[in-house]
């Protein structure tokens, strides 16, 4: 599958937590997630990845905060 | 007894609603009965049985959300 950037909405609410998010994705940089960026103000997390978005949507739930998939970049 | 208590030096939070997402998530974890974080000593308290969780696996749970995190004792 050709990776592509998905779109997220994740609750963050300060540096803190974007923080965790990084950390948390910095992670699984390992098994399939090529590059991702953060955009705190919007609360937007695009991760550039081959993986499935059910993937990404559990690695995101991890930091247990709300996460919703918004949809492929345009 | 089955109910101990672990001191856990916990990294990289900055708000209230960062601590309020660990206490959450990890009075959620199967094992902990009570976690009380505290932002301005970075340090959180959790109460569990050991039975059914270790320190190592606390530790393990809040770096999983993103967070470091040292056993202190």
């Amino acid at each position: 599958m050709a990776s592509q950037t998905q779109e997220f909405f994740v609750d963050m609410t300060c540096e803190g937590c974007s923080g965790a998010v990084t950390r948390i994705l910095e992670k699984q940089k390992a098994n399939g997630v090529n590059s991702f960026q953060i955009d705190l103000p919007n609360k937007k997390v695009f991760i550039d990845s081959s993986l499935p978005v059910e993937d990404l949507l559990a690695t995101l739930q991890k930091s247990k905060k709300e996460v919703k998939y918004i949809g492929p970049k345009a | 007894s089955d109910r101990k208590e672990l001191d856990i030096a916990i990294g990289g939070m900055t708000c209230a609603s960062c601590v309020n997402s660990i206490e959450g998530g990890m009075k959620k974890v199967e094992g902990i009965y009570n976690a009380s974080v505290t932002l301005t000593t970075g340090r959180g308290r959790f109460v569990f049985n050991p039975k059914l969780i270790t320190p190592e696996k606390i530790a393990e749970e809040v770096e999983d959300m993103g967070f470091d995190a040292s056993v202190i004792g």
